[in-house]
């Protein structure tokens, strides 16, 4: 027996009691074995879930009547129950269960939920106006570097050409990195390279703010 | 003739004159100081080096700090304090105007083996040699290299570079442009971070150790041994992974890394049983990954 195979049983018969070829092959097979787990877990708890409130007649009535309206059922036809094929006979004695039907339902947003948790971590598509984190901290900085500029600081000695050359440099990396968000602005890494420069920068602007108040 | 000959010995023995001169005015403006402070337990001493110049730390059996400074001009003041087994030492600049040469000064300081460091210089190197200990070292353009020292030792540089050569422990290095050189390290716990340098790890990984090195723009090269034993990954936004070790990494087994992002790109890997933690990065430089012979 294979996985389809016991998909086909679960759909036709539920859950318990399986053919022994099915538990033959569920016991050997990780697969089967969540699958089973996963819908035990779900009727499991769909008891515990509150009783449904039978609507009122009138309800079925008005369904019905819109749904003949628009073509969508015709009057039933009577049909014997010996005429309806086993399968769809099985089929149907499974949803007659409220229970299984729920856990149904269930299941179908189990998995959903499942393939929610378990699919890529990012959004397929990104925000169309999401705003740019470091925005404000950019901002910031930026006025940090103009004032910087007018204190002209007219020292030439090793140390400040350091900062300057160090400065340049975070400037260049930012640029890049923030060209590469624009084109791809889910990429984490570069974010964090991006926040790690801006970091940068605001440290060595205070180093430099420090020397030149010391200087002046 | 004789007038001439007297004339240029006269213009000799001037010249001569004013060499030997200044050679005395130099040595006379040389200034050099030494200090004891006698310490009982494991002393804490903070430097605060503005003056330009190289600050060697050497260690001894003795219970005591050494200090000797050695100065150019008398432009530099450096106000020493001991309070118990801490030891402060904090240089000013006395005249604003003073030249570059004029602010070179050297420290020497010779520590018990067990000391805590703090030093803080701009452009002079700092060298610090077996010592034990948590240090942290500061400098902005000049590099520091540490040999045979071991402690949770902080790095941080703006432009300067760091060689560690037979460190232990833990070790943080943070630069903009400087790089980072590792050689036959004990550390159990790296974590280095460069924006435009390089980095070179060149040893084995501690098993349970826990490695990160990361470059903006430049090399990241890990040299391993076939006796080491860690899990791996590698990645990059933009720019290029050169493993060539491939042929001796594992496609992880531990199944449960993966990259920052699907815009990553890079290795993951597993070498031996995978027990230390081993995490490569760039922006937009280059990983590089060997195994030693």
């Amino acid at each position: 027996m294979q996985c389809k195979d016991v998909e086909v049983v679960l759909e036709q018969e539920g859950l318990a009691p399986l053919p022994e070829a099915a538990r033959d092959h569920v016991a050997g097979c990780s697969h089967c074995q969540g699958l089973v787990a996963d819908l035990e877990t779900i009727i499991s708890l769909s008891v515990e879930l509150p009783a449904e409130v039978e609507p009122p007649a009138r309800v079925w009535v008005s369904l019905r009547n819109q749904l003949e309206q628009e073509g969508i059922i015709k009057q039933p036809v009577a049909v014997s129950a010996d005429e309806r094929s086993p399968g769809w006979r099985s089929f149907g004695n499974l949803f007659r269960s409220r229970a299984f039907a729920t856990a149904a339902v269930g299941a179908f947003l189990a998995i959903a939920a499942i393939l929610q948790v378990r699919g890529p971590q990012e959004p397929l598509a990104s925000p169309p106006s999401r705003p740019n984190p470091f925005g404000q901290t950019a901002e910031v900085l930026n006025e940090q570097e103009i004032d910087l500029q007018n204190m002209h600081l007219s020292s030439t000695s090793p140390v400040d050409a350091a900062l300057q050359q160090n400065l340049k440099q975070v400037n260049e990396f930012i640029a890049d990195c923030e060209r590469h968000l624009k084109a791809e602005p889910q990429d984490v890494l570069a974010r964090e390279y991006l926040s790690d420069a801006y970091q940068q920068k605001a440290e060595l602007l205070s180093a430099m703010m420090d020397r030149g108040r010391s200087v002046n | 003739m004789g007038t001439r000959l007297t004339g240029r010995s006269i213009t000799l023995i001037l010249a001569t004159t004013a060499v030997l001169c200044s050679g005395v005015a130099a040595s006379a403006a040389s200034q050099r100081t030494e200090k004891h402070f006698a310490v009982n337990g494991r002393p804490v001493v903070v430097i605060q080096n503005v003056a330009d110049g190289r600050i060697e730390v050497k260690s001894s059996k003795n219970p005591e700090v050494i200090l000797v400074t050695n100065q150019n001009s008398n432009k530099i003041n450096f106000d020493m304090e001991q309070v118990g087994d801490r030891i402060d030492v904090t240089a000013s600049v006395l005249d604003a105007s003073a030249q570059p040469q004029e602010l070179d000064t050297s420290l020497q300081l010779t520590v018990p083996e067990e000391t805590e460091l703090q030093l803080k210089t701009e452009n002079g190197m700092i060298y610090v040699e077996q010592v034990r200990g948590d240090m942290t070292l500061e400098s902005v353009a000049g590099d520091i290299h540490l040999k045979d020292v071991s402690g949770y030792i902080i790095v941080k540089t703006t432009g300067s570079s760091l060689v560690c050569t037979q460190c232990a422990g833990k070790l943080e290095f943070n630069s903009v442009g400087g790089s980072a050189q590792i050689l036959q390290p004990a550390l159990t716990n790296v974590n280095l971070r460069t924006t435009t340098g390089n980095i070179l790890f060149d040893g084995d990984f501690i098993r349970t150790g826990l490695y990160s090195m990361r470059s903006g723009k430049g090399v990241v090269e890990v040299r391993f041994s076939g006796n080491d034993s860690f899990d791996l990954k590698a990645q990059t936004a933009t720019g290029t992974v050169d493993n060539q070790a491939a042929a001796f990494l594992k496609p992880d087994s531990h199944s449960v890394r993966r990259f920052a992002s699907k815009f990553t790109k890079g290795f993951i890997g597993t070498f031996g049983a995978g027990l230390a933690k081993v995490e490569l990065s760039t922006f937009s430089g280059t990983i590089r990954i060997l195994k030693r012979d």
